[in-house]
């Protein structure tokens, strides 16, 4: 039970998002932060808002947190009201130390999860959340891969192989995992398309760069084309001054 | 993160058997944190704060009152605006103090119902919602001054005097825009205050430089004190409508992130940023033309300084600029009175259905119309030195009543008052800060203390009738 990692759950609790079919087992191992928020306009006091709301979204909360402990996850819960979900929900990453954010689509009993690796760097927390996820569930885990021209057999086989080792030390039976490479694609199209034969896709959060600031970031991309739910892998997060 | 708590209740029934809304548990730099791990989150930072306070206030002083204050006090309206500006100053800093002690929504009526009690809280608050109600209305009217100035501009004669009119259409507008808009109006303010300083930037440089000789023009030679002294107080009482919006840099104190450091730095920076530009807009302007004419051209008269300078480019952005500050002042002033309702009904001295929440579009639209329907009335009087006069009356009665609170809270120091930013010269500014604005009001028109008052009256009348058992005051 100690090494039960955080996992943001965050649930618009007003605007008719509940917790979807399935997410409540799939976090079955996990210490669930589920997160209810409401976001207001700039002409609304967010104090305007609890006391009308407060009430109504402590109800559904009160009902998320027995679904998600009945299914055998811990939980911990906060409502906030605020203008900027997005700042909301980075403020509950730092404060809980969440390993990884769930994107909440609705899934069945999980049996196969999809893990694209992207390159070394976070390969490490990636693979703490497969493992303590998924390594008690009955699920087979795929680590795939896209690679480009220069990459060679042998520097996929590396990164792969590492990250299946890495399972492997953290408790996982190396016979549920499998490796799978495509080539001279483009990487988040393909994730697409092989995620539809999967029941979730675990995949690290990218570094902003000029990219992801015009297309957004892969992983929301990919949680918007992509029906069931995503983990989205947090990277390390610089130690924040006091 | 700064964990502070809060150790306030307030008890008590109003007439309709509500009680105030319970107080948060602690506030941090990111949120306020009621019990039961609710939380309401801050997302307003420095220059969100800067732009609310400058968008609020530029409007009146550089695109309403050059005219009108020149034709008062001749040149010497340039040291009627500084008066303003250091009574302005001599109150940021103690409102700084008391808004990072109390870092929450309502600014000015929460300090002083906390630190005085209620009765001078609901006077306070009352006047404060009303107070926002005339500021917009100005706002509006000189908007409706800058349209006409546009259908003159492109020849297009009225059979009627527009002005009006438009102040009232524009009302209207706001008012629908702020219940229905889903838009980022934040961004929006933040770009509109950028534009407008970019522009009276240059505008103003290009006067300066103009006004000391370089382009060959030469200030028209005048005297200072052409008018003698006594109008250099009355037109700082007047003008004084032009330093109202630091103070509503304070109303949303409860959304500002890091409030210790971003209160003060976007109350003081404001008041000093907009001091500087209605200083040297007046300079400019009356060295352009001299008091005189200026006051001929009455709310518009920046304009035709700009024509003066650089010629139809400089009047038409001018004019552009004078519509955006005019409109975003309004608009700001609007959305601070519908704070100021929704903190009066949170501590159950309005109705709590005052605060109600539109479920189509997450607006509060009951207070929104309460603040946007009395201001169509008052915009309809025309009368753009009545309208700012009270509106700077309730604002000075509130702004005295603050540095008192400051003083008597700082007297019996209670546990939970811990400020992160001290007033420095206590307790001679706060002092000085209370004198100064309560004196400012003597020099007002007689018609405009008037109504001051009976709105006070009609205030306190309301509370001993609808809350005389609410109990707001902490424990000092």
């Amino acid at each position: 039970m100690t090494d039960r990692l955080s996992i943001l759950v965050p649930i618009r609790v007003l605007e008719g998002e509940s917790v979807p079919e399935g997410v409540p087992e799939l976090l079955a191992h996990a210490h669930v932060v589920l997160l209810g928020y409401h976001v207001i306009p700039e002409q609304t006091a967010p104090g305007q808002a609890r006391m009308q709301f407060e009430d109504r979204a402590t109800e559904r909360l009160d009902e998320y947190e027995e679904m998600f402990e009945d299914a055998g996850a811990t939980v911990e819960r906060r409502l906030v009201f605020t203008h900027n979900g997005q700042k909301t929900i980075d403020r509950m990453i730092a404060e809980h130390n969440c390993m990884a954010v769930l994107v909440p689509n609705a899934t069945g009993p999980v049996e196969d999860v999809l893990v694209p690796v992207r390159g070394a760097i976070g390969v490490d927390r990636l693979a703490r959340v497969v493992a303590s996820v998924f390594g008690d569930m009955d699920a087979d885990v795929t680590l795939y891969h896209v690679a480009d021209e220069d990459t060679t057999d042998d520097d996929i086989q590396t990164l792969l192989g590492g990250m299946a080792d890495r399972l492997a030390e953290f408790g996982m039976d190396p016979s549920t995992i499998e490796t799978r490479i495509d080539r001279d694609q483009n990487p988040l199209d393909a994730i697409v398309d092989v995620a539809d034969a999967f029941d979730t896709v675990v995949m690290g959060e990218t570094d902003p760069s000029l990219a992801t600031f015009v297309f957004g970031m892969p992983a929301d991309q990919l949680a918007n084309r992509f029906l069931g739910p995503v983990f989205v892998v947090q990277r390390e997060r610089a130690e924040e001054d006091e | 993160m700064v964990d502070q708590p809060v150790d306030v209740d307030a008890v008590g029934e109003n007439i309709a058997g509500e009680a105030p809304a319970d107080e948060p548990e602690a506030v941090t730099d990111d949120a306020v944190v009621h019990d039961d791990n609710v939380e309401l989150e801050r997302t307003i930072g420095l220059v969100g704060g800067l732009a609310i306070g400058i968008g609020t206030m530029i409007g009146a002083g550089i695109f309403v009152f050059p005219g009108l204050a020149a034709a008062n006090a001749g040149l010497a309206a340039t040291l009627s605006f500084a008066i303003g500006g250091l009574i302005a100053l001599l109150v940021a800093l103690p409102t700084s103090e008391l808004a990072t002690a109390m870092p929450r929504s309502g600014g000015g009526y929460y300090f002083i119902s906390r630190g005085m009690g209620t009765a001078y809280g609901a006077i306070v608050g009352l006047g404060l919602w009303l107070g926002l109600m005339f500021a917009s209305a100005f706002y509006l009217v000189g908007l409706g001054h800058y349209a006409s100035a546009v259908f003159a501009e492109l020849s297009i004669a009225l059979p009627f005097s527009p002005v009006i009119g438009i102040g009232l259409l524009f009302g209207a507008a706001l008012t629908a825009l702020s219940i229905g808009g889903t838009e980022n109006t934040a961004k929006i303010q933040n770009v509109v205050v950028g534009i407008l300083l970019v522009v009276l930037t240059g505008f103003l440089s290009y006067g300066v430089l103009d006004a000391v000789g370089v382009f060959g023009g030469g200030t028209v030679p005048e005297q200072f004190f052409s008018r003698g002294y006594f109008p250099v107080l009355t037109t700082a009482a007047l003008v004084f409508t032009s330093y109202l919006g630091f103070a509503q840099v304070a109303t949303v104190a409860g959304e500002i992130k890091q409030p210790g450091r971003n209160l003060p730095l976007a109350m003081v920076g404001s008041v000093l940023i907009v001091t500087v530009f209605y200083v040297v807009t007046i300079f400019v302007a009356t060295s352009a033309f001299g008091a005189e004419r200026l006051g001929e051209f009455g709310e518009t008269a920046m304009v035709e300084v700009a024509r003066d300078f650089l010629g139809l480019p400089g009047a038409v952005a001018i004019l552009g600029a004078g519509l955006l500050a005019t409109f975003s002042s309004a608009n700001a002033s609007i959305l601070s009175a519908s704070r100021a309702v929704y903190a009066l009904s949170r501590d159950a001295l309005l109705p709590r259905k005052a605060s109600e929440i539109n479920l189509r579009y997450g607006t509060p639209h009951v207070a929104l119309l309460s603040a946007g329907g009395p201001i169509l009335v008052l915009v309809a009087t025309g009368r753009v030195e009545l309208l700012a006069e009270v509106a700077s009356f309730l604002h000075l009665i509130m702004y005295g009543l603050m540095c008192i609170a400051l003083l008597v809270l700082r007297r019996r120091n209670p546990e939970w008052y811990s400020p992160s930013y001290r007033v420095p010269g206590y307790p001679v500014v706060p002092a000085v800060g209370a004198l100064a604005s309560f004196g400012l009001i003597v020099f007002m028109q007689p018609a405009s203390i008037a109504i001051g008052v009976v709105v006070m009256l009609v205030s306190y009348l309301w509370y001993r009738y609808y809350a005389g058992d609410v109990t707001l005051k902490g424990d000092i």
